[in-house]
């Protein structure tokens, strides 16, 4: 595998390697979630939405300040994408691809999937629109952690929804499993493993996040109000350990703090966050990053349908080049195998009170130099926001 | 005109100020409408804990209810709690006599005692008030018996009086004015004036409460302060009615009021100094006062975005307001630049602490609260530190000594073997017992103030069940077997966490200490050892297990953004920490050297 930071330098001014699409609607809102997502069953809204998308990506076609921008990698995500109407999902699609004058396959063109929402319709007429990536929201294969996190699917959904995506030919999935959900034991951990790791599903590609409490969502409200009791710190570092285990013995490749894949495996298109790359973010809610200008579309669907052209920003940041640095390690030092050393080190070298920060980190054993990257060591990617956090 | 000059002096809560409340509405110096709860505690932290902190004075007119004699009336309420003692003392000099106001449903407490007999030591006359007989559990002919056997004062003396609902009221303004002693100085004498508080207003600058013991003093004459040296020309004069109002006229011999002459800094004043006319002085100054005595001491040090600068005007401006505590730059290994500042008691600091954070918004790190201790060194030298970090090397130290209390505790009689064993347990000198009543006794210790500043009261009130009260007074230093115990975070001693304690007690502590820091230091990144030691030996240890795991780490859907300011988030929760060497301490740690292990 190359190393993944071969396009390292600061990117050109028009090359936007990456473009993600937000669709914010879902048929019930998960308690963990704190995405932007609503439940939104409104066909017209659904098609103003594509029309409105559609928009704006004409905005940035037409911008003369990004001649000529094709991306390599487009991701759409939410919410819930397969939950929009079949016909304006297509309409979606084609637009997308369309857009970019050149036309001819993506190197990855990802869509997200709700394991009910997939059916053989869909999946081919994701695979007619380009499509040769899915990612799908397993969670759990637990009846009562599914319950748990109010995350309304049959566990046996993800299996069919695996088959009918492989019989449309699309060979490239991702499954998404949460772990450290209270009440979860280390058994019911080895379980959902045994499933994900089953050669049925086999997936390409797997994300593993350990269960979030994040503001303003239904968990966190109910674990204010104790109504469940969270899973200590030691009992989820353990599963995290298992984890890594389970799947490095299956052949995974842990890359990313949160991810593994087959060899070759790796989301190109999150790696364009990782590393500082440029992208676009179309839809409510969605965030992009073009030269190191940061912002994020209104998280409304109202005022962002209401708008036309460059929608309603919130967020936008252009940050000094010393918050810059921070920004940069605090996201490539989660790749498992790190940054160049190069990298770190004519960033550190315009900054000599995080360089101490640093050089401390690896005192104390939280970064370790291999074959010329530093990268978190085994014991920091417990800890990573702890870490991460000394340096942003 | 009649002057009666006295001040309100009782146990912390039994009614002091509400009781200067009526007086005011009775005279009618404060209208209905102007009419709130404890008028005279202004200032806001007052309010808040319902407490007085410091004393006020006020001048109204009466009319005798029988005889229709008018009177001016002169009264200073003061503050009951123990920390405050020295503001009675000092509103004590500017009066001929003291309403003594003890609680019916309470009786006699610790400050009754101590509070009466510095009145009676500084000559003034008492009127015992029995106060709050509106109350159904008030047993006021029982709480006058007791004044009787406790304080000697005929029990047919006390007056009793509901200070809520106004009962009694006039029969004791008649009283102060039938029993108290009249003034003793003279108008045509030489001018003699006691300076017995000021306070630093922004515009105005340093207003002195004075009261005039001799001759006379007026806006436009030229003063001395006969100790300072100094003199002034008087802008303003006038009276609190209770709010300040300008007078014209001469302020003569008896009278209290309050003078400016625009001085710009408190230092320029000293409480207890004599002012005088500086074209005919007085012979003598009066009998000053001496400096209160600071019974604590900790260091305050900047914290989070606070520089040291920003704290020491904060400092300073508070100063300029309250000059009852002491600052001096102070620099710590561990901690850097800040302050040792010394205290009247614990709650004074708890009062000083949250003033300067509130009125500065300042960030503190504060260090636990330490007494001073005497050393004497081989030289014969004898040294006073006031930091157990200043201790010189042991070699040149022949002796420790730690100041002594004399504690009067009073208590329900079924609680005194507790009380002693507690007082015991702390190194305490059992002195005598005395019968207060029935079903309540007087116990006397002497005991090591650095065995009471902290805990032992909260003790007493829970052993009797909050019916106990205690008073203190310094009595001396003395020698025990002392010694430094060095408190070692990550192998590295930290000054502000070391400790003077008790040799038989150090491993106890130490382990409790221990303890207490453990709980209150975050797991890090790495194990953190934790060690006490005395003069290089290490007697406890403890560790602080290295963090696994805690909740990750997505970045979904490139939201730098928000998850960089999530983790400058998490970094901010360290804003009251101090960094030392690698390791975060919070505020709270600091404190951990006052846990007793018992
Ligand atoms: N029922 C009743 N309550 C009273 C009476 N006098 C005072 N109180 C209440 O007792 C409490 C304490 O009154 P304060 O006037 O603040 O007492 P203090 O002696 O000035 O207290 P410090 O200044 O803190 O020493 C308040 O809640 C008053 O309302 C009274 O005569 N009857
Ligand atoms: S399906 Fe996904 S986006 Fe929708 S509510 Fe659930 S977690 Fe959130
Ligand atoms: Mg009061």
């Amino acid at each position: 595998m190359p190393c993944i930071w071969q396009h390292h330098g600061e990117p050109l001014r028009a090359d936007i390697p990456a473009l993600y699409i937000h669709l914010p609607f879902c048929f019930h809102k998960c308690h963990y979630c704190d995405f932007y997502s609503i439940v939104d069953r409104d066909s017209q809204r659904h098609a103003a939405l594509v029309d409105r998308i559609l928009d704006e990506l004409a905005y940035y076609r037409n911008r003369s300040d990004l001649p000529d921008w094709r991306p390599r990698t487009i991701f759409v995500g939410g919410g819930t994408p397969t939950f929009l109407e079949a016909g304006e999902l297509t309409r979606l699609l084609r637009g997308l691809a369309m857009g970019h004058a050149s036309s001819g396959p993506f190197e990855e063109f990802t869509v997200e999937a709700n394991p009910e929402t997939l059916t053989d319709n869909i999946a081919e007429l994701l695979v007619e629109c380009g499509v040769n990536r899915i990612s799908i929201g397993a969670q759990s294969f637990q009846p009562e952690l599914l319950k748990t996190l109010e995350r309304w699917h049959e566990p046996s959904s993800v299996r069919r929804a695996v088959k009918i995506a492989r019989a449309a030919g699309i060979t490239n999935i991702n499954l998404d499993l949460i772990f450290g959900i209270p009440g979860q034991t280390h058994r019911q951990l080895e379980d959902d493993l045994d499933r994900i790791l089953d050669p049925e599903l086999s997936p390409t590609h797997l994300s593993c996040y350990s269960l979030t409490y994040e503001p303003n969502t239904a968990m966190m409200r109910r674990l204010e109000l104790g109504q469940f009791k969270p899973l200590d710190n030691h009992t989820v570092a353990d599963f995290y350990a298992t984890v890594r285990q389970r799947l490095a013995d299956a052949g995974l490749k842990q890359y990313e703090i949160s991810n593994w894949c087959k060899p070759g495996y790796h989301c190109r298109h999150n790696l364009a966050y990782w590393t500082n790359l440029n992208w676009l973010g179309l839809g409510p809610s969605a965030s992009s990053h073009i030269n190191g200008q940061r912002w994020k579309n209104v998280p409304q669907l109202g005022r962002y349908l209401a708008s036309s052209g460059c929608p309603p920003r919130i967020d936008i940041e252009h940050l000094p080049s010393v918050a810059r640095i921070g920004e940069r390690l605090m996201l490539g030092l989660r790749l498992i195998d790190g940054m160049p050393q190069s990298i770190v080190d004519s960033l550190l070298n315009e900054d000599a009170s995080r360089r101490s920060t640093f050089d401390h980190l690896i005192e104390i054993g939280m970064i370790e130099r291999k074959q010329g990257h530093y990268r978190l060591s085994e014991k920091a990617l417990f800890i990573s926001d702890t870490v991460l956090a000394e340096l942003v | 005109m009649n002057i009666r000059n006295f001040c309100i002096i009782a146990h912390i809560d039994h009614g002091k100020s509400t009781l200067a409340d009526r007086m005011l509405q009775c005279t009618g110096a404060i209208s209905e409408r102007d009419m709130r709860n404890q008028v005279l505690d202004a200032m806001d932290l007052e309010r808040e804990r319902g407490i007085t902190i410091k004393a006020s004075a006020v001048s109204v007119n009466y009319v005798h209810s029988s005889t229709k004699d008018k009177f001016e009336l002169n009264f200073i309420d003061t503050p009951g709690h123990v920390d405050f003692h020295y503001e009675v003392s000092r509103a004590l000099t500017a009066c001929e006599g003291a309403v003594l106001v003890v609680d019916a449903t309470q009786g006699v407490e610790a400050q009754t005692v101590a509070n009466a007999y510095m009145a009676v030591e500084a000559g003034l006359e008492l009127i015992p008030v029995v106060n709050k007989i509106d109350l159904p559990s008030a047993q006021p002919e029982a709480v006058a018996m007791e004044i009787e056997q406790v304080l000697g004062i005929d029990a047919q003396e006390c007056i009793y009086c509901s200070a809520k609902t106004g009962q009694g009221i006039p029969e004791l303004l008649d009283a102060i004015c039938d029993r108290l002693p009249p003034p003793r100085g003279k108008a045509d004498a030489l001018t003699q004036a006691l300076i017995f508080d000021s306070e630093y207003d922004d515009y105005r600058g340093v207003i002195i409460y004075t009261r005039i013991v001799n001759g006379k003093l007026k806006a436009g004459d030229r003063i001395r302060m006969m100790g300072a040296g100094r003199s002034w020309q008087i802008g303003e004069m006038g009276k609190f009615t209770p709010q300040m109002t300008p007078f014209k006229e001469p302020l003569e011999a008896g009278e209290v009021g309050y003078l400016v002459a625009s001085i710009k800094s408190l230092e320029e004043v000293n409480i207890g100094d004599t002012i005088t006319l500086d074209a005919h002085p007085a012979a003598e100054p009066l009998a000053g006062y001496r400096e209160p005595q600071r019974m604590v001491f900790c260091d305050f040090y900047p914290a989070g975005e606070t520089q040291f600068e920003t704290l020491r005007d904060a400092i300073e401006r508070l100063r300029l307001n309250d000059a009852s505590f002491t600052f001096q730059p102070h620099h710590s290994e561990a901690l850097g630049f800040g302050f040792r500042c010394g205290f009247l008691g614990m709650l004074h600091m708890d009062i000083i602490q949250e003033r300067l954070e509130r009125e500065s918004k300042v960030n503190l790190v504060q260090t636990a609260p330490t007494v001073t201790f005497e050393v004497l060194l081989n030289t014969n030298e004898v040294i006073q530190i006031t930091n157990p970090a200043d201790l010189p090397d042991l070699s040149r130290v022949r002796e420790i000594r730690e100041p002594i209390v004399k504690v009067e505790i009073i208590t329900p009689t079924e609680n005194i073997g507790d009380l002693m064993k507690l007082c015991d347990n702390r190194r305490g000198v059992y002195k005598s017992q005395q019968f207060l009543s029935e079903s309540r006794q007087i116990l006397d210790y002497e005991l090591p103030l650095s065995e009471i500043i902290y805990d032992f009261y909260d003790k007493l009130k829970s052993i009797t069940r909050g019916y106990g009260t205690m008073d203190y007074s310094m009595i001396g230093f003395r020698t025990d077997k002392l010694a430094k115990m060095d408190i070692l975070v990550n192998g590295m001693p930290v000054d502000a966490l070391s400790v003077i304690v008790h040799r038989d007690k150090a491993p106890t502590r130490g382990r409790a200490l221990l303890a207490k820091l453990k709980k209150e230091i975050d797991p890090h990144m790495f194990e953190i050892p934790l060690q006490a030691a005395i003069g290089g030996k290490v007697i406890a240890r403890e560790n602080i297990r290295a963090m696994r795991k805690n909740v990750t780490a997505k970045c979904y859907g490139g939201d730098v953004t928000r998850k960089r300011k999530l983790l400058e988030k998490q970094k901010e929760g360290k804003r009251r920490m101090k960094r030392i060497g690698t390791v975060d301490i919070p505020q709270e740690a600091f404190m951990a050297v006052l846990d007793f292990g018992e």
